[in-house]
Parts: C-alpha cells; structure tokens; sequence
C-alpha cells in the first residue's frame, strides 16, 4: 500500500488549517493580485525589466561533471539558466496571523521545491534561484496566506510579530515598510523588504477582519482557539517534548515508548 | 525609555502605569501627555515602547536614514521632545500616595476619551527612583 503523508492530528479548526496549508491537492484560495512588476520591486534583488544575473551557465551547456544525483533531479527552471540564490522573507503577527513560522517551512516542503528555508521565531526565509523565488513570492502574497496587516515582506529588522498592533491594525515596523491608506482602506508598501524606498506605493489590497481572521488563521492562543481544547494536537506535542527529553534526536532509540 | 526630569527622589513615589491595547501614534501620544500633565499631583511622565531607529541599522541599506513618519517632535507643555518610540506604555509620577487615586480616576476618563481601542491602568513602581551601583559605575550621576 502507497505510504499516505498525515499532515497534522487534531480536530479543532486550527488543526483543519494547518492540514489544508500543508496538503498540497489542497488548492489555496488567491484573495488578491499584486503585478509581477511589483512583487519584484518589494523583493528588491533586481528592476523589473532587467536581466537576471547567472552565477553559473546553463545547464544545457553540458559543462556539469557526469553525477547520479543529477540525473535523478530535475532542476528548476532557475537552476537550468544559472540564476542567482536570492530570498524573500515573511514576518507573521502572533495576532492571528493566518500563518505560524514552522508551519510555514511545513507548507513550503510539501508544496514547493527547489529552495532552503529558514525558521525563526516571527519569520520565514526563502532562498531560491531567483526566477522561482519571484513566482513563489507572488504565490505567496496572493494567496490566503498573507494578510496585508498581520503579514510583512521584511528582509532585515523583522522585530514586530511579538508586539502590539498599531493604532491602524498594522504589526509595528521599526522601519515602516508599509502604511495604512486611510482613504483606500488598503495597505501600500512604501519601501522595498530592505527598506529602499519605492518610486511609487504598491497596493497589497484590504487587511482581512479580525473575525475572518480567527477562522482561517494558524495559531491556537488562550483568546482564540486553545491548543489544550485539542488533545490529538497536545498529546501529540507532549510525545514530542518526552521524546526529546529523554533521547535527544535519537527518537527511535527509546523501547516501548 | 524617555524620561521628562532627572529630579532624584526622596522615597518611591507611586506610578500609574498606562497600558495602552494598541501602539501610539505620535499624535495620540501628544494628546496624551498634554491631558495627563494637566491631572493635579503628576510629577513627572516617562514612556516606553518600540524603537524607531534614526537610521536603519542593518541590510544593504545600513546607515541610511530610517525615514518613519511617527519618529518626530511633538509639543508637550509647550516644549519640543523628539518623540523616538512608537509609545507602548505610559508611566504617570504623582507626587504622594494619598493622591493617586484621585489621579488614577482622572487619568481613567482622559484615556476613555484619547484611547478608544481599550487600555489597562496598574498601579505601582515600575522603574528605579535613584542611581543603582551600576548607575555609578558608569557614571550616569
């Protein structure tokens, strides 16, 4: 029998949500669309319109010394032309963000490929060739996993995902990447996620409400769903946390557990 | 922290400490102070919150200027503070024991007023009222 992945136990809706982010034939809503143009110019790496830069030759070149594993892989399209490695980086507000950090690095394994990603407590790295981090990237900031408000493109000075909201809704940013438009009622990035000013602002749409929020988000917290309330989910983080105890990353060492 | 005197003080005097459920704007943060500085008994007003750097500290852009429209002078009793936090708590000095709780009802209906999105009032001593050893090590006095 063909082995079946079990994404996460659990049977509150903050279980359901992090199987479904995480179940790749789980397709993920798009709530918004921000121009390729423009992820480019958040991201920062390159103009638009300008070449990529390679740091090897193309692969079809046949330059590359005969190995199995490269026959076993197929490269990504980035790989094939010798892009650069190049990041994008998400920050997620613990206020019902709809995503955690890990589970971030969760979904991106089951869905993606082709990259090094990097956990934190408040943010998520991506580093990829760089014609695949820009589509990844706008994946990822038009699909439901990014909220305008609770989420940030922040490569550097990421602080903020702890801290109270502003007085608009905004997580804090030392360094104001992004800014209410109380006119449109829509958040505008103002700068790149290194904090180059932008020419102009780009719109990343309405924040989501906080009541739409709390059901689709990723994080179980005492004024939200508790993760005590679910006891697949805490049972199965206390096998974790005595594993560990007791033989380190050695799991499978331990008898009769 | 920013602190409005370097007055020592005699005893520990008390502290309301104003916990705001959201962080202030520089706007709300001046309308704040004002109204709290005109509460009988206050003595002095410090606050806390997050950091807004002058420049950006790191990346590829290092040392330019950190251009955030909440770091700037507001006027507080007619006097210009550079405002370098985006205000996340508030501690309010009142000169003797017997007249918080007056303060503590009038600073209550200015923060119903200035701070729709909720707050919390606590009091007690939330920072140091004379130098500590270290203080004199570095010879902050």
């Amino acid at each position: 029998m063909a082995y079946q992945a079990q994404y996460y136990p659990g049977n509150s809706q903050i279980a359901k949500n992090r199987r479904r982010y995480m179940d790749p034939s789980e397709k993920l809503k798009k709530l918004r669309d921000v121009a390729m143009d423009d992820v480019v110019r958040i991201l920062g790496h390159r103009a638009p319109g300008e070449d990529y830069k390679s740091i090897h030759p193309p692969l079809e070149e046949g330059n590359e010394p005969d190995d199995y594993v490269r026959k076993l892989v197929t490269p990504i399209e980035g790989a094939k032309k010798g892009d650069r490695i190049r990041y994008v980086q998400f920050t997620d507000s613990i206020y019902f963000a709809p995503m955690v950090p890990y589970l971030r690095a969760w979904m991106y394994m089951t869905r993606m490929r082709g990259f090094d990603t990097g956990t934190l407590s408040g943010r998520q790295i991506i580093e990829m060739r760089e014609r695949d981090l820009e589509k990844a990237s706008k994946e990822l900031i038009d699909n439901e996993t990014f909220d305008p408000a609770k989420t940030g493109i922040r490569g550097a000075t990421v602080h903020g995902h702890a801290c109270r909201l502003d007085e608009n809704g905004l997580m804090f940013d030392a360094w104001q990447r992004y800014r209410w438009n109380a006119k449109k009622g829509e958040v505008e990035y103002v700068k790149d996620q290194v904090a180059l000013p932008l020419d102009k602002p780009i719109s990343v749409g309405k924040p989501l409400p906080d009541a739409e929020l709390k059901k689709m988000t990723t994080i179980f917290r005492v004024d939200g769903v508790d993760m005590i309330d679910d006891p697949e989910v805490m049972a199965m983080n206390l096998r974790i946390h005595r594993l560990r105890t007791l033989c380190g990353f050695q799991a499978f060492a331990l008898k009769g557990e | 922290m920013m602190t409005s005197t370097n007055a020592p003080e005699a005893v520990p005097l008390p502290e309301i400490l104003i916990f705001p459920n959201r962080l202030l704007k520089a706007e709300t943060t001046e309308k704040l102070l004002n109204r709290i500085y005109e509460v009988p008994h206050v003595r002095q007003v410090n606050i806390a919150g997050e950091a807004l750097p002058a420049v950006l500290s790191s990346g590829p852009n290092k040392g330019l200027p950190n251009e955030h429209p909440e770091r700037r002078v507001i006027t507080v009793k007619g006097e210009q503070v550079e405002l370098r936090l985006l205000v996340g708590r508030v501690f309010v000095e009142i000169d003797d024991i017997d007249h918080v709780q007056r303060a503590l009802e009038e600073i209550d209906e200015i923060c119903i007023e200035i701070l729709p999105f909720g707050f919390n009032l606590e009091v007690g001593r939330y920072s140091k009222y004379k130098p500590t050893v270290t203080d004199y090590k570095k010879c902050k006095r």
